[in-house]
Formats: C-alpha cells, structure tokens, sequence
C-alpha cells in the first residue's frame, strides 16, 4: 500500500511542477490578479501550442494519475478478493 | 581459572561458582518415566494446553512468515556510520532542496512589485500568513457577551476581549500535553484526541480566513459562523470515522495472536 501512496505522490508531485511551470510562463498575465488559471495567449506560436498542449497534459496526469494509484487500484483489489472470496490479509 | 578446570570422567565443572556438591550431579533429581520431556510437552494434543501452543505456534508463524516476506534486513549493528549512509542520505536531501530552489527561481522568477512608499498607509494592513490565526481572534467582537448584569456593557472592550482569546488558545495549545501524553502511534488508537487535533487544524485554517474577511469572497456573518462551526463538524465527524474504524483496527490487531475466523 505505502508502495501505491509513493507512485501517486509522485506523479502529483512530478507532474504538477511541470504544470505549475508552463502554467506560471504561459496563463499569468499579471503577478497582482489571476495567476496559473488565467487567459491563455491568443497569438501562440508553435512552439507556444506544443507547451500550452504539454499544461493540460500534465495536469490532467497529474491528477488521474494519483488518483489510479490511491482509488482506482486499490479498489480493482479489493473488489477481485471479495470476488474471489479469499479473507482480507 | 585453572583450579575450576577439574574435568572428571566428562561431568561438566560447574561455571556458576555454586557450591561442590552440585558438581557430581548428586544434587539432581533424574527424571523418570513420568516426567514429560521438553518435546512431550510441546506436543499436546488436547484441551487447553493444545489451544494454547496452537495460538503460540500460529503467532510465532505469521511473524516468521512477515519477516520472511518483508525485505526489511536485519542487522545486528546498534547504528550506521556518519559516513556514507547518513551523508549520502543528507546530501541527497540537500541536493534536492537546492536543486528545487534553483529550478523555481530560474524558471518562475518571483514578482517584485514597486517599491513602498513610507508616507503613505496601504489600504490593507496584514501580518505575515502564519499569524493570520492571531490576526483573527483580534475580530470576536460579536462574540463579547453584553452582560445584563453590568446594564447591557460588555465587561471589557472588544480589543481586550480579543487578546485574552490570544491567551486562551494559546492557553489550551500549552495545556494538551499534559492532558494526554500522546502514547498512540496511530489516529485510530484514539479517537477522541484525534478529533481534537483535527478540531485545531480546521479552526486554525477558518480563523485565518476570518482575519482576511474582507478578501474572502462570501458573506461575512456566514463566514464568522463557519468559523465556529466547521471545526465542531470536522472533529466529530473525525471521531465518528475513526472510532467505527477502531473495531475493525483492533480486530486485525488481535488476529495475529489469536486463533480468530474472519466473518463471512
């Protein structure tokens, strides 16, 4: 179990400094209003699409990542050894 | 030692400087055919004491069986040398810390803002975030009874009254460990403690939004009122959970060292 908590951390971890990253060049207009949510450029170059694409990328896995590890396995286990009926260990 | 070394005809020289007479082995009573021997005894086969070896020999089992199955080593050295493992282990945490604190300032170079100008007051005056708690306690004002007894005046300004709730949080921050000592490992091992230390974080976290009320986007009344309220809900719903968990904590606790059947 501490295994499965440590791949999730770190794919949070991991995953959401990537994101804070891009997030922090790209959709922060100004240090004094919105910060890391905000507008996303409008003129975007090439190389600006591949990294604004790679921010959502990384949130999303940052986030369905951990939760694989912390609920979804987990729960697949549990619910084969209830089916397969054997005592919890 | 060489007067103690009188080996004779292969009895063994007695180690414990007892008396002589043990030595010739005349003191012993010889066992005869009823006493049981050390493998009889192990192997009983009914009653209690069949019971009794089984819950032993099944404990000491499981935990040959943990051991065996963890890749935990066992060493038997009273510590590790400053040099390499805690080193190793202190470097890498360094090296981490100040590789992280490069990598933010580089990348997300911190805003500087203009400069302040001393002769003019800032229209929001904070403390540093960690006293925002303190900040808070400073704005119980409603909570300041208006005694009857006094003709309707409160018995102290709302200034004072908010920094004798200093002294009281601070008070009872003080007194918790000498109220329980904190011999649990574990949350579940005591509910109602855990309860309160969830009780303090929740209200840490909700006075400190009331300190900054006037940023916080929500009615005001309703944030004073969360302010008490969310911590009660927190820590009793924090003790309902972990005190239906226990039984079930206890109950694998107790199964590793009796001979209990998991309920279908």
């Amino acid at each position: 179990m501490a295994d499965e908590f440590a791949k999730g951390f770190g794919i949070l971890v991991t995953a959401g400094l990537g994101w804070m990253t891009l997030a922090g060049w790209y959709t922060t207009p100004s240090f004094e209003g919105t910060q890391l949510i905000g507008a996303e450029p409008t003129a975007a170059t090439f190389y600006d699409t591949i990294a604004l694409l790679l921010k959502d990328i990384l949130f999303w896995f940052a986030i369905l990542g951990a939760l694989t590890f912390w609920v979804v396995i987990p729960a697949v286990r549990e619910a084969r050894r209830a089916y397969e009926g054997e005592p919890e260990s | 030692m060489s007067e103690n070394d009188t080996t004779t005809d292969g009895h063994e020289t007695a180690t414990d400087g007892g008396q002589e007479a043990a030595a010739d082995g005349s003191g012993i009573v010889a066992p005869d055919d009823e006493t049981p021997t050390w493998s009889e005894r192990k192997e009983r086969t009914q009653g209690l004491s069949q019971l009794t070896y089984e819950y032993f020999e099944r404990a000491r089992r499981e935990d040959q069986d943990l051991r065996t199955e963890s890749d935990y080593v066992e060493r038997d050295v009273l510590a590790f040398p400053v040099w390499p493992h805690e080193m190793i282990r202190n470097l890498a945490l360094t090296s981490f810390f100040t590789g992280m604190i490069i990598f933010l300032s580089a990348a997300l170079p911190p805003h500087i803002g203009a400069p302040a100008n001393p002769s003019q007051t800032p229209a929001v005056i904070l403390p540093d975030w960690y006293l925002y708690w303190s900040f808070g306690l400073l704005k119980l004002g409603p909570l300041n009874p208006e005694l009857s007894l006094l003709g309707g005046k409160k018995l102290m300004a709302d200034r004072t009254y908010g920094v004798v709730a200093n002294l009281v949080v601070v008070g009872f921050i003080a007194i918790v460990p000498f109220l329980n000592k904190g011999a649990a490992r574990r949350p579940v091992e005591q509910p109602f403690w855990a309860a309160v230390g969830v009780f303090g974080v929740i209200f840490a976290a909700t006075i400190s939004a009331l300190s900054v009320k006037n940023l916080v986007p929500m009615d005001s009344h309703l944030l004073f009122d969360l302010t008490f309220l969310l911590p009660f809900v927190g820590g009793f719903l924090t003790y309902a959970v972990l005190k239906s968990m226990r039984e079930g904590y206890m109950f694998e606790l107790n199964r590793r060292y009796y001979r209990l059947r998991p309920p279908k």
